[in-house]
């Protein structure tokens, strides 16, 4: 077990930067989540910290080792003692499942009991024999995490493993990956797009935009309390709504709310956030945090938009009749189906999250700008 | 990317309540390649095997430049030039345009109608491609004693050569996506105008990748049409250099041939423009469903029947018939056994040489791509454009100037000779190989612990060997059925199957040469048929995209 940091990497290719100045800390036997859009420099971390790839600033520690501090040091990545999960897995197709396990011990441990305890481990005993084109995906991807486990690595990387899974599968192998690794007790970074897999998986989340960290903290306090508006829709649904703060209490067209105390991992680093803030400020309600009420008579009366149903739970949209409120986003648990058109009340349940008007994400002020000019018209 | 969020709740009115980051997977640049790491040894073997490929076209310089325009001037404006010029380019490119045509229409009935006997007829209609062309016109010389003129070799062209336009138009309409033909008919378009519009588009550049290969044969052809009476530039190279020994006018001829080999190959270039083959988008293509045939069915059997037939039937017909009308008699048997001996000697030489070499400039345009190393690549396939004729009498000249007849006339030379003749082939072979071995599977092995040198052994050579395979099965197959460079260069006291059999058909001994054209497409059938399984498999195992990939044309170069 190994905790991993990585200070200040940048990365550019052909002239167009992809990480500019990356600070992150992974603790000894933690499991990380690096959470992303395509295209915002994930993989490029992931693979710099395998040693793929070299940054053009920065250093990477491995334990207490540098292992490439973006000048002479360099680790190669056949040295770095880490275990490396590609995306769809990447058996080699000439080796069948036994081998795939085995390529990466010493020649006297490969006929020894190791293969099998490893596929034990993943649930695939008695496979080893099969080739990789005659496993489903799920089990080619435990296949995978078996291989990179096998020489016993202080640091498992997964690469967005399960995107290729369908969905189905994806929760179950995504368990049993998270067990595996657990009983492994090696430090884990995953990289992935899926919000879902990030707060489901993780000790840590890292949010990567524009290259660099934009939020660090656990999977509910990222939840709960996210830096900007736009992390806020990114990690889930959200209703954004105008509202006037002053001390703990944030008065808003929805009533007067409570203010989430700021507290909670790194995320209180950001401007705005972290410190009470006085005046016009964006106010974040999540969907479950909204109540209706059926009679109509408790909350802001509004009319039902649609009604979907999911199972677990329901959305529902709904149009207050206030003016400059926009339409609401409900998520509740009731079975009752809500016929578009009916009346409801509208409340909110539990302390919300502000930051002020100038922040990132929707609510901005070119938004309040043509607000302005919609309500005066 | 500057923000984390591509979310249409943005632009949305204020206030509206957003929907979680959804992010879908637009294609990611991918940024492994845009650094690319030096690799001083295979670039140092690279370099030295170029230079190797390209000195033939730098002795036909210096000849030219050393004998000067006053000579070359006369030589190359005067009746004679202007009658091969026209005789090459006439029958080139109706070859071509006729090459195209069969191998098209062949591709489409076996591929995608319900013609019977599918797997048959895909299998015979590619093995004129092992029949090296003077076989198949002995063979129609052997039943039709007046067999000759410009359309006589059309014929006898076209029969030999059409799988070079049939096998990768086949190759890209498997992978094409039926649905296309489908959406084409919803949108009212009838089976001829769907065929015209939508498949011979998915299949462009496989046509026009094969049509261009046609036109570099018929150019270097030189066995089949001395045969059958046609004078062409090539043949007329031949007599000047060893009857009329005079270099400077087949200097002169060789240069005008390589002008329209790079005119043919630079024409492919231009035609292939920015389109994408066969399809855009990711995702499996649906199993297609064959096309019924209804009333034409016994029409399109037939005439699959019939090019048969011709292309096969005839010269196979003729040589059993000549061999069996004679009986063993007349055989020499040590002779033959020794002819076929230095065939295959000699071509498994080239062969493990060609691949040998290939391999070093594959790997490094893939896994290394700097704009040099490409410029590299791309002035190796120049020696396609120039005729085995004339690369024989580049390294003659050489040895013979430089070396002062050192190596001439050795086998080592003429190994070498068809190394560089074939090297083409065996570099787009094994080029193929190298892109669909993922890169990825190597950093996985890297990231085990296993150092550089043995993931090469471990995981890249076994996944590559299949495409070394196929390159050395090609130039096998080419040096083996390849007439012009070993008559020049043959060792001393040495015969191959074709030598031999072309100092028999020379004398008009038929019944003696016979048996010598049987055993080279004996011996061509087995590579032919190890080629044609790994081409036929190449769509559905081709996992990863290519990113500079050769066209399908040229990925099916034989």
């Amino acid at each position: 077990m190994k905790s991993v940091s990585i200070a200040g990497v940048a990365k550019a290719f052909g002239g167009l930067s992809v990480l500019s100045g990356v600070d992150l800390e992974v603790p000894s036997g933690s499991f990380t989540a690096i959470l992303g859009p395509s295209g915002s420099g994930k993989t490029t971390l992931l693979r710099i910290i395998a040693g793929f790839e070299r940054p053009d600033a920065g250093s990477v520690r491995l334990g207490p080792r540098v292992v490439d501090d973006a000048d002479h040091r360099f680790v190669p990545c056949e040295r770095r003692r880490i275990g490396y999960v590609p995306q769809e897995g990447a058996l080699f197709p000439h080796l069948n499942v036994g081998r795939n396990v085995a390529f990466g011990l010493a020649r006297e441990d490969r006929r020894g009991t190791r293969v099998g305890e490893l596929l034990e481990l993943v649930g695939l005993s008695g496979m080893a024999r099969r080739y990789p084109h005659q496993l489903s995906g799920g089990q080619q991807q435990r296949v995978a995490l078996a291989r990179a486990l096998a020489p016993g690595p202080d640091i498992v990387l997964l690469d967005e493993p399960f995107s290729s899974l369908d969905a189905s599968l994806r929760a179950s192998v995504r368990a049993d990956v998270h067990d595996v690794l657990r009983l492994a007790g090696a430090t884990s970074i995953l990289v992935t797009h899926d919000q879902d897999e990030a707060l489901s998986m993780a000790d840590q989340v890292a949010i990567l935009r524009g290259g660099v960290i934009a939020q660090i903290n656990t999977p509910s306090g990222l939840y709960r309390l996210p830096r900007d508006a736009e992390l806020a829709q990114f990690l889930g649904e959200a209703n954004l709504v105008e509202g006037t703060a002053s001390g703990t209490m944030v008065q808003t067209a929805l009533g007067q709310l409570e203010m989430a105390p700021a507290a909670g991992g790194t995320a209180g680093r950001g401007p705005g956030y972290g410190r009470p803030v006085d005046g016009r400020v964006k106010v974040m309600v999540r969907p479950e945090q909204l109540i209706l009420d059926e009679d109509g008579t408790r909350g802001i009366p509004s009319v039902i938009r649609s009604y979907e149903y999911f199972g677990h739970d329901a959305v529902v949209r709904v149009q207050p009749e206030i003016a400059g409120l926009s339409e609401l986003v409900v998520r509740i648990t009731g079975a009752e189906p809500f016929v578009p058109g009916a009346r409801v009340g509208v409340s909110v349940h539990g302390a919300v999250v502000v930051w002020p008007l100038d922040d990132r994400g929707p609510l901005s002020a070119p938004r309040e700008a043509e607000r302005e000019r919609i309500t005066h018209a | 990317m500057t923000s984390v969020i591509a979310d249409p709740a943005r632009d949305r009115p204020p206030g509206t309540p957003g929907t979680p980051g959804t992010l879908g997977s637009p294609p990611r640049p991918s940024p492994h390649h845009a650094r690319a790491p030096r690799r001083p040894v295979l670039t140092a073997v690279a370099v030295v095997a170029s230079i190797a490929v390209l000195l033939p076209l730098v002795f036909l310089l210096v000849q030219a430049f050393q004998v000067g325009w006053g000579t070359l001037d006369p030589l190359l404006f005067r009746s004679l030039t202007a009658q091969l010029l026209w005789n090459t380019i006439s029958l080139t490119v109706v070859v071509m345009t006729l090459c195209a045509v069969i191998g098209t229409v062949t591709a489409w009935f076996v591929e995608r109608t319900q013609i019977p006997g599918r797997r048959f007829w895909a299998v015979l209609v590619v093995i004129p491609l092992g029949i090296p062309d003077f076989v198949v016109s002995f063979g129609w010389r052997a039943i039709f004693p007046s067999f000759g003129g410009f359309w006589a070799a059309v014929l006898v062209m076209s029969m030999a050569v059409y799988p070079l336009v049939y096998l990768p138009v086949a190759a890209s309409l498997r992978n094409a996506d039926p649905a296309q033909e489908e959406v084409a008919r919803s949108l009212g378009l009838g089976r001829l105008t769907t065929f015209w519009r939508v498949t011979v588009g998915q299949a462009r550049l496989a046509i026009l990748g094969g049509a261009v290969l046609v036109g570099l044969v018929v150019l270097a052809e030189f066995g089949a049409f001395e045969i059958l009476g046609f004078r062409t530039l090539t043949t007329e190279i031949y007599t000047e250099f060893t009857v009329g020994f005079s270099t400077s006018a087949g200097c002169a001829f060789s240069l005008i041939l390589v002008v329209l080999g790079a005119a043919l190959l630079l024409g492919e270039s231009t035609l292939r423009g920015g389109g994408r083959g066969a399809r855009l988008g990711a995702g499996v293509a649906r199993q297609m469903r064959p096309v019924p045939l209804g009333r034409t069915r016994p029409a399109a059997l037939g005439g699959v029947g019939l090019l048969v037939a011709v292309a096969l039937g005839v010269p196979v017909g003729s040589i059993v018939y000549l061999i069996v009308r004679r009986g063993s008699t007349t055989m020499p048997p040590a002779s033959l056994l020794g002819a076929a001996g230095n065939t295959f000697f000699y071509s498994a030489c080239a062969g493990l040489l060609a691949t040998a070499a290939a391999l070093p400039i594959s790997l490094l345009s893939i896994r290394a791509p700097r704009r040099e190393v490409r410029i590299l690549e791309r002035s190796n396939m120049l020696i396609l454009g120039v005729p085995g004729l004339v690369i024989a009498l580049a390294f003659t000249y050489f040895t013979e100037h430089y070396l002062s007849g050192f190596l001439y006339q050795t086998p080592l030379l003429l190994i070498v000779t068809y190394a560089v003749m074939f090297f083409p082939l065996a570099v787009v072979s094994v080029r193929a190989a190298v892109a669909r071995s993922p890169v990825g599977l190597e950093e996985v092995g890297h990231s085990l612990g296993v150092p550089r040198h043995k993931v090469f052994w471990r995981v890249t050579l076994p996944l590559i060997g299949p495409g070394l395979a196929a390159a050395f099965c090609l130039v096998f197959l080419e040096s083996a059925t390849e007439l012009t460079a070993t008559l020049v260069l043959i060792p001393t006291n040495a015969e191959t199957l074709a030598t031999q059999f072309w100092a028999y058909q020379s004398d008009f001994a038929y019944s003696q040469a016979a048996p010598y054209a049987g055993v080279i497409m004996l011996i061509a059938a087995v590579p032919s048929f190890v080629l044609g399984r790994w081409f036929d498999r190449l769509p559905a195992r081709g996992g990863t995209a290519e990113p500079q990939g050769p066209a399908p044309g040229t990925m099916v170069v034989l």
